[in-house]
C-alpha cells in the first residue's frame, strides 16, 4: 500500500466516520441502529490483498478510536479491526471468489462486521467496560448484521469504483 | 514467493497490533494525549453536526413516521404533552404524601421550576465506535455546561453531562449500562440505587431491608453533595415490575424512565439548584422511642390486703398498656 494512499484512504476514512456520527446515528433504525462505517471499513478490507486488509483494518479502527463518545480506550477498534482485517484476508479466498458472487460478499461482510462487534465486546469486557446485558447485545449485533446485508448492495458498486480510482497504476 | 509474501504480512501484523496495544496501554495509563484527540474530534464534529442535524432531523424520525402513518402527529404531541404533565403532577402529589406521611419538612418538588438551567439541542446520538448510550447537545462550557451535571428534559431525567468542549457536551444516557443513580420511592421514601440496562427499562435496586417496591411507584432522584452530580427532587421514572424472590437482602425491580429517550429533541442541563431544593435525605432514622402510657389510678375498694411491693397489689401497673413504639422527628 503507497503512502499517498495510505492518506487517501485515513482521509475516507474519516469523512465516513463524520457521516457516520452526523447523520446515520441520527437515523432511528428499527430493532436497533446500523453501523455504515463498519459496513464500508470491512467490505473495503475484503477488496483488498493480504497487507492491504491489514493496514486498511489498522487505519479504519484508528479513526473510529477518535469517537468522542467511546469509553473504549483509544487504540482498541484498531487491534480488533487489524486482526479482522487479517482474518478477512486469510479466509476470503478460501470461501469463494468473492467478487464474481456479490450475495456471498454481502454475507461475508456482514458476518465480519458481527465478528468485530462481538470480538469489541468481549475485549471491552476484559478490560471492565460495561455493556449492558448480554441479550440487548446479541440483539444489537444481529441488527446491524440485517441492516448490512440490506444495505451493502446499495452502496458496493460505487466502492468498487472508488477503491479502483483510488489505486495508482502500478497497483493495479 | 508466496511463503515471503505470507511472512511480510505476518510481520505487519505484529507491527501493528504492538502499536494498537502501545495506545491501549497510553491511554489505560492515562496519557493526556490520547484523550485530547478525542477533544479535537469532538470540536471538528460539532459544527458538522450542528448543520446535518438541522437538515437531517426530519429524515431521524423516518421509520417512526412510517410506522405511525395515517395518524395525526400534532394531536399525537399534544396528547403526549398533556400526559406528561399529568405524570409530573402525580409525582409531586405522590411525593409530597410520602414526605407528610413520615412527618419531614415540606419541601415541595414544584420548586424543580426554579432550577438554574441553559437549554441545549440534541445534535448527536450515539456513536458507531461504542455500545454506550450518549447524545451529543450543542452547548458547552461556554454556556457555562460543566461535567457532570444533570440533563433534564420535560418528563424528567435524561442524563449526565460527561465531557465538555467549548461548544458542545456529550452526556451519558440513564439507559447506558455505566449509569447509576442513587433514587428514592416518592411514596415511601425508601432508598435505592437505579441503573441503566442498554434497553428502556432499567434496574432498581433498594438499600433499606424494609423498604418495599410496588409496582407504580415513582422514582425521584435522591441528589448528591451540593446538587451535583444529580440535583434531588428531579423525576426519573417508574416502577413497572418487582422481584419478589427472596434471595436477595433488598427488593429490586424494573424501572421505565418518564422521559422518552428515543425521541429527545431540547434538553436542559440544570446549571445550579436554588438552596431550598430538598436536601439530600441519606441521614441515619432515629432509633424507635418508647412511650408509656399510664391510666389513672382507679377509686381504691378495700377488698383485701395488699403487699406492698408485689405487682398484683399496684393498680396502676395492671393499667399499663403494652408500650408502643413511635417514631419522633
Amino acid at each position: 500500500m503507497s503512502i499517498p494512499r495510505i492518506f487517501a484512504t485515513l482521509g475516507f476514512f474519516f469523512v465516513l466516520f463524520i457521516v457516520q456520527e452526523s447523520v446515520v446515528s441520527l437515523i432511528h433504525f428499527p430493532i436497533a441502529g446500523f453501523s455504515l462505517y463498519l459496513a464500508i471499513a470491512i467490505a473495503l478490507i475484503a477488496l483488498e490483498d493480504n497487507n492491504g486488509a491489514i493496514v486498511m483494518g489498522f487505519l479504519g479502527g484508528i479513526v473510529l478510536d477518535l469517537s468522542p463518545t467511546s469509553n473504549a480506550p483509544f487504540g482498541q477498534w484498531a487491534l480488533i479491526l487489524t486482526i479482522v482485517g487479517y482474518m478477512v484476508a486469510a479466509n476470503k479466498e478460501s470461501i469463494a471468489d468473492l467478487t464474481l458472487s456479490p450475495l456471498t460478499f454481502v454475507l461475508f461482510v456482514a458476518f465480519a462486521v458481527s465478528v468485530a462487534l462481538l470480538a469489541y465486546l468481549a475485549f471491552g469486557t476484559l478490560l471492565g467496560e460495561g455493556n449492558g446485558s448480554f441479550r440487548r447485545d446479541i440483539v444489537i449485533v444481529c441488527a446491524n448484521a440485517l441492516w448490512t446485508i440490506i444495505f451493502t448492495p446499495i452502496f458496493l458498486p460505487a466502492l468498487r469504483n472508488f477503491r479502483r480510482a483510488s489505486l495508482t497504476s502500478r497497483e493495479r | 514467493m508466496a511463503r515471503g509474501s505470507n511472512n511480510r504480512s505476518r510481520l505487519l501484523l505484529v507491527i501493528l497490533l504492538v502499536t494498537a496495544l502501545f495506545f491501549i496501554t497510553l491511554d489505560l495509563r492515562g496519557v493526556s494525549l490520547t484523550k485530547g484527540s478525542r477533544s479535537v474530534t469532538q470540536s471538528t464534529l460539532a459544527p458538522v453536526q450542528r448543520t446535518v442535524s438541522d437538515i437531517f432531523s426530519p429524515v431521524g424520525r423516518f421509520f417512526s413516521n412510517i410506522k405511525n402513518f395515517g395518524k395525526t402527529k400534532a394531536e399525537l404531541d399534544q396528547v403526549e404533552i398533556a400526559n406528561a404533565q399529568l405524570k409530573s403532577a402525580l409525582t409531586l402529589d405522590q411525593n409530597a404524601k410520602g414526605e407528610l406521611a413520615q412527618l419531614k419538612g415540606v419541601l415541595d418538588l414544584a420548586g424543580r421550576g426554579s432550577y438554574k438551567v441553559v437549554a441545549a439541542r440534541v445534535i448527536g446520538r450515539g456513536s458507531a465506535a461504542t455500545f454506550s448510550q450518549t447524545i451529543t447537545l450543542d452547548q458547552g462550557s461556554s454556556s457555562g455546561i460543566r461535567a457532570d451535571m444533570s440533563v433534564i428534559s420535560a418528563n424528567g431525567l435524561v442524563g449526565l453531562v460527561k465531557t465538555v468542549t467549548s461548544s458542545t457536551s456529550i452526556v451519558q444516557l440513564i439507559s447506558d449500562p455505566n449509569f447509576k443513580v442513587g433514587v428514592r420511592i416518592a411514596r415511601s421514601q425508601s432508598i435505592g440505587i437505579l441503573q441503566g440496562q442498554g434497553t428502556n427499562t432499567y434496574s432498581l435496586q433498594l438499600l433499606d431491608p424494609a423498604g418495599t417496591i410496588l409496582v407504580g411507584d415513582s422514582l425521584l432522584t435522591n441528589g448528591s453533595d451540593n446538587n451535583h452530580p444529580f440535583v434531588p427532587g428531579v423525576p426519573v421514572g417508574q416502577v413497572t415490575w418487582v422481584d419478589h424472590t427472596t434471595s436477595t437482602l433488598t427488593q429490586s425491580g424494573d424501572v421505565k424512565s418518564y422521559a422518552n429517550l428515543n425521541d429527545l429533541g431540547v434538553v436542559s442541563v440544570i446549571l445550579s439548584a436554588p438552596s431550598a431544593a430538598p436536601s439530600t435525605p441519606l441521614l441515619p432514622t432515629p432509633a424507635p422511642i418508647v412511650t408509656v402510657y399510664i391510666t389513672a389510678p382507679p377509686a381504691p375498694v378495700a377488698t383485701g390486703v395488699a403487699v406492698p411491693g408485689t405487682p398484683s397489689a399496684s393498680p396502676a401497673a395492671k393499667s399499663l398498656p403494652t408500650p408502643t413504639p413511635t417514631r419522633t422527628k
